[in-house]
């Protein structure tokens, strides 16, 4: 056993620690805070931090470097994510197309698509979004019944797309759609669409915290591109498959990082309210105690990932740990506050160091999102302890 | 970075699986946890002391192995896993604690060797609440009261907290055997009254207690790793309306999460142990954690693995009784649970 990091993940730390208080100007914390932002001047600084991310070298971090990484370890992308929340910086808007699609073009697609498509979705000049769940394919994925007809040198997309994550701010979208109505897995194909292509309609979804970050995209006989297939007729599942499986990297530390964080605020506000009490004094060191095992099973991963393994299910148990925390945490939070933890920020009196209110609720996206927890336990049950299965 | 064992780790967990597989196979250790005796056959503990295990975190300069806090984990693991009774745990954390003061060559090595048996006496409280150890120790005599002595009933001299030191003590002493639901233990009130020799200052019980917190957990760990793998084959065999059991998703959600607490619960364990190994500054509240955490966990895995073996794991007949309370043992003393979030909010300063 060995848990210190290697003196060159050391060094890459250091750098991304000195890079950081040089160029982040403030923790997007007191971005969210500041009453002069609107939800669209936070996703202005969203784009302009990527930017300043990839003018710096740090995205897509662990591509190959003739796609603008650096050849980094998963190790080193697991400290880079870490180091990130550690310090509060903004999430940057193409998540997904740097963390899914990228992949995608890199291991499934054409030249000419990753020429097209990569250097414009790393410099936020395109802003992707995600087309895969759909009204009524959610955990159950493979039911999905958004249609693509090939007709001549283009497909004609119809069907409806959901959770489209930054849908409303997105200029394209990759979507998984139907090319085989009889074949469940092998009748899927991976299509690139742009959202101003007639009959795409995009609306914004309101989701439970007032928000909507989220969007529905609909297509109506909407005309793709030939061109915009990726991998083959066909493929789509198995390049989803793939790529989702670099979605699981290692989480856990940089998650261990950001409740450290509010956690740290929580005990300050339970010294100023007073809440010292036995009772309250239990349920904050549950709590830490909580959140040092998500942080010792983020540093197994890591170690995972340094000895050169990929992990496979473990990042089933790390996804159930860490959302199924952060919903027992906020809770927690808000019995320790009291009613004011229901404060909305532009409330009289609403404590600043944490958006309590809203972390509260955006808690129960947690484990539902990337494979709910049920989808998790299924997977751990399967691949994990080898449970006979029933006709599922 | 490598959080697996190292080859010499890893030859030491497979050594002692054989060995426990071996020497103390569930048959032979139900004969010793039914009966009334000193709960563990002086034999097979001669040849557990004589292959070593005793003196696995004594340094080597005092007779002992010399290693340290992980592979005292991995030993502790296998021991929770084979259900192997006895007092080898509470013998390491004395043999620890004996090497941490210089002198009483001849107690450490008949330690060690398995000729006498030494343990650790701190508790003076029979039920929760203000432990103060009234214990006194002036003019070479110690003068005192204990409850929960472990194997009080078989030491022959005892590590003994006072109001200002440690100091040993020898036997006989007056001993009332403490029988708990768990037979796995064998507790007993001793009353200490005679001549004691000093040890050394309260302060050297810090490191012990954090080793007793890693060693606990790993205890518990090995506990659930062999209650999770029981349950799993028990549910794979088991028909219920013309099925396994174990095809109902309504079991197979709850054997992830045991193996989500179980994992969890190694990462924490061995991280700590690490810690210790190597004086990491978040050694103090990763040792809290995950003690902590193992006693916790092991609450969802003994009760869950009896829960799915349905009445036959209601039974005596069935080892899972056997496991279920010795992790409640282990839950409640090494630094119980509520004493464990102290120190978790105190290391964090919060």
């Amino acid at each position: 056993m060995d848990l210190r990091l290697s003196p060159v993940h050391l060094a890459f730390r250091d750098e991304l620690r000195a890079w950081l208080g040089a160029n982040l100007r403030r923790p997007w914390r007191d971005e969210l805070r500041d009453p002069g932002h609107s939800e669209d001047s936070l996703m202005q600084l969203r784009r302009g931090w990527q930017r300043k991310l990839h003018h710096a070298g740090y995205l897509g971090l662990d591509w190959p470097r003739e796609w603008g990484g650096r050849g980094a370890t998963a190790v080193e992308k697991a400290i880079f994510d870490a180091e990130m929340a550690e310090a509060d910086a903004p999430q940057i808007p193409n998540t997904l197309g740097i963390g899914l699609l990228g992949p995608a073009l890199i291991h499934h697609g054409s030249e000419e698509q990753r020429r097209r498509f990569i250097p414009s979705m790393l410099a936020a000049d395109e802003i992707w979004c995600q087309g895969f769940s759909e009204p009524g394919a959610g955990s159950d994925l493979a039911s999905l019944k958004t249609s693509a007809v090939l007709d001549g040198d283009h497909f004609v997309l119809n069907g409806q797309k959901v959770w489209t994550t930054f849908g409303p701010w997105a200029d394209w979208i990759f979507v998984l759609a139907r090319t085989d109505p009889k074949d469940r897995y092998g009748g899927i194909s991976f299509l690139l669409c742009k959202l101003d292509t007639p009959g795409v309609t995009v609306r914004p979804l309101r989701q439970l915290t007032g928000e909507s970050e989220f969007g529905e995209v609909f297509f109506e006989d909407v005309r793709v591109p030939r061109a915009n297939l990726v991998g083959h007729v066909g493929e789509g599942w198995r390049i989803a498959m793939t790529v989702l499986a670099y979605e699981r990297g290692a989480v856990g530390l940089a998650m261990a990082n950001r409740y450290g964080r509010d956690l740290r605020e929580l005990a300050a506000a339970c010294r100023d309210l007073g809440r010292t009490d036995t009772a309250s004094r239990e349920k904050l060191a549950r709590l830490v105690v909580e959140n040092d095992v998500l942080r010792a099973a983020g540093v197994r991963m890591l170690a995972t990932l340094a000895e050169g393994r990929v992990p496979g299910a473990e990042s089933s148990l790390e996804k159930i740990m860490w959302s199924e925390f952060d919903k027992r945490f906020r809770e927690t939070a808000l019995d320790l506050l009291g009613p004011g933890g229901q404060l909305l920020r532009s409330a009289p009196g609403a404590r600043s160091e944490v958006d309590w209110a809203r972390e509260y609720l955006w808690s129960r996206a947690g484990t539902i999102y990337s494979g709910s927890s049920e989808i998790q336990r299924n997977i751990i049950a399967k691949r994990v302890l080898e449970l006979p299965q029933d006709g599922r | 970075m490598r959080f697996a064992l190292s080859e010499d780790q890893a030859l030491l967990q497979h050594s002692t699986r054989e060995f426990f597989a071996a020497e103390f196979p569930m048959e032979r250790n139900r004969q010793v946890l039914e009966a009334d005796g000193p709960g563990f056959d002086p034999a097979a503990w001669a040849r557990l002391a004589e292959m070593g295990y005793v003196g696995v975190t004594v340094p080597a300069a005092r007779g002992g192995q010399g290693l340290g806090a992980v592979e005292l984990a991995v030993v502790l693991e296998e021991m929770g896993r084979h259900g192997v009774p006895g007092p080898l745990f509470d013998a390491m954390l004395a043999a620890t604690l004996l090497a941490a003061a210089p002198g009483h060559e001849a107690l450490l090595a008949d330690l060690l060797n398995g000729r006498r048996l030494v343990t650790i006496a701190r508790d003076e409280a029979l039920y929760a609440g203000p432990a103060a150890v009234d214990t006194t120790f002036a003019d070479g005599r110690v003068r005192g009261t204990k409850h929960y002595v472990p194997f009080g009933g078989s030491a022959d001299a005892l590590l003994v907290t006072t109001t200002d030191r440690i100091v040993i003590a020898h036997g006989p002493f007056a001993v009332t055997a403490l029988p708990t639901f768990d037979p796995g233990e064998r507790f007993a009130s001793v009353i200490v009254d005679g001549g004691a020799e000093p040890l050394g200052p309260l302060t050297l019980l810090e490191p012990i207690d954090r080793l007793a917190a890693v060693g606990a957990g790993a205890l518990l760990l090995g506990i659930m790793a062999k209650l999770l793998e029981t349950t799993v084959a028990y549910t794979r065999t088991r028909q219920a309306f013309g099925k396994p059991i174990a095809t109902f998703q309504a079991l197979q959600h709850r054997m992830a999460d045991m193996l989500a607490r179980t994992e969890s619960t190694r990462a924490a364990v061995y991280r700590a142990a690490w810690c210790i190994d190597t004086g990491d500054p978040d050694g103090a509240l990763a040792c809290a954690a995950a003690k902590a955490w193992a006693g916790d966990a092991a609450r969802l895995v003994c009760g869950e693995a009896i829960q799915m073996h349905g009445g036959i794991g209601f039974t005596w007949e069935l080892d899972v009784h056997f496991y279920l309370k010795r992790a409640k043992t282990l839950e409640q003393h090494y630094g119980a649970t509520g004493a464990q979030l102290e120190r978790a909010l105190a290391a964090t300063g919060y």
